[in-house]
């Protein structure tokens, strides 16, 4: 009843069609009243065979072509005709004709390029849609490589077929297609991932259709390919990395990522969230954070395949879902933060201006919430703040190295210090907010590679940093001096120089000629540098460990500065520490003894890096006669020695390094030895007549002349220690050379100097520089790692007790910029 | 020659394993398969039915009851015409979600849709659910209510037919567009049927 119904309303303008309809039986006669039948009908009913099996009638589908496109005002009628053909058909399970119907639709869809092809494709979708809808699967995927067919044909016209919901539905229900049998179940499937692709192509190609971005069809397509990809190899895998394969249509997991990749290909700017924000409600349906390979693998392809100046937004993403899941396992989190220190990288290229801070100060406040959140950090929260340290410094290796002296600048800037004048110490949450914003620190200065140490040392960052290397917490201040070591070598001879030693011979040290600026800024903050590490180094909470670092610091800065112009400073702060080591009545003897093992190892260093033959032949008997008589002040640095008392009230004068013999030495070597023998040397408070450049350039020439007068005051000044001559040759030898010489042939013998200590540099293997210089990732990060291995975040020792505020004069250094403003033209 | 008149769309959601696939089965194949499999994201299912001489073409999407699909199968509320919640009455927890349930319906589905609430598995001696108290249930958040059987198919037949029915008579007094076979749209412009005025709870009867 409703049948003729539908067809009477359907077929109106057919004169002859209701009494036809009426006795119609498909099966009985059509043929006999074919000859009233309208010519494209017959057109139709002769494409069928008799026998479904013998497939479509070749010739006649040509001749209904032909009509088709003779005819073009006819061809809407022709598809209303096939549908329902097959809609019959599809409700009589007479499969065969229904696929030969669906034949000679696609076959026409392809011939008909005509402007009416648009009421031809009402007919075709409803067509399509009909058999999505059947139960039967062979149905379904003819189906959809029917619409494939459809929607890669691009219309000239736009479509006003504007509503692709259904097929999104079907398409992404086929995707999870849980058919018992395995090979039907990958079939339906491929053809559910084949038809959201074709879906999307064709929506996207087309502006007046359907907006495929809206949520209603992303949180369908999205989680459809997700769920196919999960099952793929990367799974299992974590460092797969995602080359675009070529389209593997018969691999359910490979197809749904190349779509995947596809579709987040064409997001633009406004869509990216769209595609984004299901992918991670996914993540976290599915569980997939922990472990998080799949999520790590789904990302990269998300930031390879989007147009990279929208990468930005991806991490975006990412941070905002750290922070809805503050309230998550800390395993979420770390796998989250550990996810977005993978992709970080890729970003990284991209992001310029305020995003970067923006991502940067994004993290550091996640740190910090992760601080507040509980006391004492439990094991998987520690976790989590190392992923996102990681990400940090993932995210700042891949930035040009200017912006990472910003980063650095403004993580400093983040570090809680207390005012060393107020008498409130910092809490136990400040304590480890600081440690962990120097760990960041120090992430980030592990990927930054310093040319000239004034562009790595703004004083707007040097001052602070100093500061903190003396905060009142021993693993605070180790990390400290480990940002130290890694911005100020830049010839990798941080592990060589890691603890002290006498037998620098050894070491293979790559030394190259300091430049211009790096005196310059050596001049000028050397002072201040080796006053506040030799202030770190009177502090009696010091473990071997800290004064092990703080050695690094001296040596490194050893190797990369030494110049003669510099080397007298260095050589001041030596042997104050040495009257420190001889003197203080802070200090344990212990860390003494370590003193003086630093010391020595220094003067050996110096001397070495230097090339002062005579102070070289000094320091190695130096070291001889404490191999002798006291190899508790060599190195290696313990914690404890034997008989401590008794071994610290011998000392021979015979292991005492002697100024007036250093002094000789330099004088020999043609140095100015003026300033080593200026004021009293560093000491706890000799801030306030800190040296200055002014100090330094402006001794005059007669300072030379009475250093004779200034060794025995310096000599007076180490009690119960004898002035020991130094080899007699040497100094008779020196002292008529400064004095006969000229200046020229005296430059002359500097410039030789020169040239060999860069001869050291140049004469190495090439590959060994690269390798020397070329920072690996790989190592670093190994290094990093093995540096949170040793050290906990719970602090040991947070305050001690009747120990001065240690960063004094905070106050000193602006004061100093003030009066020499010219200085920081450099 | 299109064979109905409306089409409808009819989601149904709820916890894994109240019997929401039995259900459909049921419904559309007029059977109980043994050993039914956990649903995997979306299912779909169709059937035509008469409703006062004229045809009713029901799309029935069985969506999988388990969490982790649930990012899925909320994208498939928005359409619907009809949302059938189901529990299971021989399981307090299932009962206990329903809150849950209402809540992802709220948010994700639209605020005209038709709501049924179903307690099935009344065949099952260890009822923990009286009736009663899925009907309060039902009357407290202006739900149909209805208990079924999918194995005894006791009261399925029904409650798909009584949601044809209900849909049809929402759509005739709106006088909304029906679906026709001219129609330019496939996908039913009958969607925005019913701004069902009547909410109040009116039992399936
Ligand atoms: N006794 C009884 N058992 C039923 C009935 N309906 C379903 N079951 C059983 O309950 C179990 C789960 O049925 P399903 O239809 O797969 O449940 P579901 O809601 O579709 O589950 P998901 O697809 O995981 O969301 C099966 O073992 C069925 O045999 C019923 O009316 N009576
Ligand atoms: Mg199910």
């Amino acid at each position: 009843m409703s049948l003729v119904k539908c067809c009477f309303e359907a077929d109106a303008p057919g004169v002859f069609e209701p009494v036809i309809q009426k006795c119609i039986d498909p099966g009985c006669c059509c043929w006999c009243c074919s000859a009233l039948r309208p010519r494209y009908k017959r057109l139709v009913d002769n494409i069928f065979p008799v026998n479904p099996q013998d497939g479509l009638v070749k010739n006649n589908m040509e001749k209904l072509t032909f009509y088709s496109l003779s005819s073009p005002e006819k061809l809407d009628r022709i598809g209303e005709y096939l549908f329902q053909r097959a809609s019959r058909d599809i409700y009589r399970r007479r499969n065969g004709f229904v696929i030969i119907a669906m034949e000679a639709m696609d076959q026409l869809l392809v011939a008909c390029h005509a402007q009416t092809l648009n009421l031809f494709v009402e007919s075709f979708l409803k067509m399509v849609q009909k058999l999505l809808e059947s139960s039967e699967p062979q149905l379904q995927i003819l189906a959809t490589q029917s619409f494939v067919r459809f929607a890669n044909i691009e219309e000239d016209t736009p479509s006003y077929h504007t509503r692709y919901d259904f097929f999104v539905s079907k398409f992404s229900a086929m995707c999870h297609s849980n058919h018992n049998d395995l090979a039907i179940r990958k079939q339906i499937r491929l053809a559910g991932i084949q038809g959201l692709q074709g879906v999307v192509r064709k929506t996207l190609s087309d502006d007046l259709v359907e907006n495929i971005w809206e949520p209603v069809h992303m949180d369908k397509i999205v989680p459809s390919l997700l769920y196919n990809m999960q099952n793929s190899r990367y799974f299992e895998k974590e460092n797969a990395t995602p080359e675009s394969p070529a389209e593997e249509r018969s691999d359910p997991p490979q197809f749904a990522e190349s779509c995947m990749r596809e579709l987040v290909g064409r997001a633009s700017f406004g869509h990216i969230r769209c595609v984004i924000r299901p992918v991670l409600r996914h993540l976290d349906l599915h569980q997939l954070w922990v472990p998080n390979y799949f999520a790590i693998h789904t990302f990269r392809i998300i930031m390879f395949s989007i147009q990279s100046q929208y990468s930005y937004t991806v991490v975006e993403a990412l941070m905002t879902h750290l922070d809805e899941n503050s309230k998550s396992t800390p395993k979420i989190r770390t796998s989250i933060a550990d996810t977005l220190s993978k992709i970080i990288s890729i970003a990284a290229g991209e992001s310029v201006g305020p995003s970067v801070l923006e991502i940067i100060n994004s993290l550091l406040s996640h740190l910090r919430v992760s601080v507040t959140r509980n006391l004492p950090s439990s094991n998987d929260e520690q976790l989590y703040q190392e992923a996102l340290i990681n990400a940090l410094g993932e995210f700042a290796n891949h930035l040009p190295d200017y912006q990472k002296i910003e980063i650095m600048m403004f993580i400093m800037s983040k570090v809680p210090y207390s005012e060393p004048d107020s008498t409130a110490s910092v809490g136990k949450g400040d304590v480890l907010l600081q440690s962990i914003l120097l760990k960041s620190l120090l992430k980030v200065g592990t990927k930054y590679q310093t040319i000239h140490l004034n562009t790595t040392f703004p004083i707007s960052f040097l001052e602070p940093l100093l500061r903190m290397s003396l905060a009142p917490d021993p693993e605070m201040r180790l990390l400290v001096q480990k940002i130290l070591h890694t911005l100020i070598d830049r010839h990798r001879n941080i592990d060589k120089l890691a603890t002290p030693t006498v037998n620098i011979g050894n070491l293979e040290l790559v030394i190259e000629k300091s430049s211009r600026p790096d005196v310059i800024f050596v001049r000028k903050h050397g002072p201040e540098i080796y006053q506040a590490l030799y202030e770190s180094l009177e502090l009696p909470s010091n473990t071997v460990e800290n004064i092990e670092a703080v050695y690094t610091t001296l040596a490194l800065l050893a190797v990369e500065l030494a110049t003669e112009e510099t080397v007298l400073e260095l050589l001041r702060l030596v042997l104050s520490l040495q009257d420190l080591a001889l003197t203080s009545g802070q200090i344990s003897n212990s860390l003494k003894f370590n003193l003086h093992a630093v010391v020595m190892s220094l003067l050996v260093l110096i001397s070495y890096v230097c090339n002062i033959t005579s102070l070289m032949d000094y320091a190695s008997k130096l070291v001889e006669a404490r191999e002798k008589e006291a190899v508790h002040l060599l190195p290696e640095l313990k914690s404890r020695y034997d008989g401590e008392s008794q071994l610290s009230t011998r000392l021979p004068p015979s292991v005492i390094i002697d100024q007036a013999v250093v002094s000789e030495c330099l004088k020999g070597a043609g140095l100015d030895t003026g300033k080593l023998q200026q004021g009293p040397g560093y000491s706890s408070s000799s801030l306030q007549h800190r040296h200055s450049w002014v100090d330094s350039t402006g001794r005059s020439s007669m300072a030379d002349i009475n250093a004779g007068g200034a060794e025995l005051d310096s000599a007076g000044s180490s009690p119960g220690v004898q002035k020991k001559l130094p080899g007699e040759e040497l100094t008779f030898e020196s002292m008529k050379r400064i004095l006969t010489e000229s200046g020229e042939t005296r430059r002359e013998a500097e410039e030789e100097r020169r040239l060999q200590l860069s001869q050291l540099f140049r004469t190495a293997p090439f590959q060994d520089l690269v390798v020397k210089t070329q920072p690996k990732h790989d190592m670093l990060q190994n290094k990093l790692s093995e540096i949170f291995n040793t050290l906990t975040v719970e602090p040991r020792n947070p305050i001690q007790p009747g120990i001065p505020p240690a960063d004094a004069k905070p106050s000193q250094t602006p004061a100093y910029e003030v009066h020499f403003p010219e200085l920081f033209v450099y | 020659m299109e064979d109905y008149k409306f089409l409808f769309k009819v989601v149904l959601v709820g916890n894994a394993g109240v019997g929401k696939t039995c259900l459909v089965r049921r419904f559309t194949q007029g059977l109980f398969p043994p050993g039914q499999g956990a649903t995997i994201g979306v299912d779909f299912m169709i059937k035509t039915v008469e409703v006062e001489n004229e045809k009713v073409k029901l799309q029935i999407w069985d969506t999988a009851g388990q969490e982790r699909f649930r990012s899925i199968t909320q994208s498939y509320y928005r359409s619907a015409h009809a949302l059938i919640l189901v529990y299971d009455i021989s399981c307090q927890p299932t009962f206990d979600c329903l809150p849950d349930w209402l809540r992802e319906i709220e948010e994700y589905a639209s605020n005209k849709v038709l709501r049924i609430l179903v307690g099935n598995k009344i065949d099952r001696e260890d009822r923990e659910i009286p009736t009663h108290v899925g009907e309060d249930f039902a009357q407290r958040h202006s739900m149909y209510f209805l208990e079924t059987s999918a194995k005894e198919a006791e009261n399925v037949e029904r409650l798909f037919m009584e949601i044809a029915a209900e849909l049809m008579e929402q759509a005739r007094s709106k006088e909304l567009p029906r679906y026709e076979t001219n129609a330019t749209s496939i996908n039913g412009k009958t969607t925005s049927i019913g701004d069902s005025s009547n909410c109040s709870c009116s039992r399936l009867t």
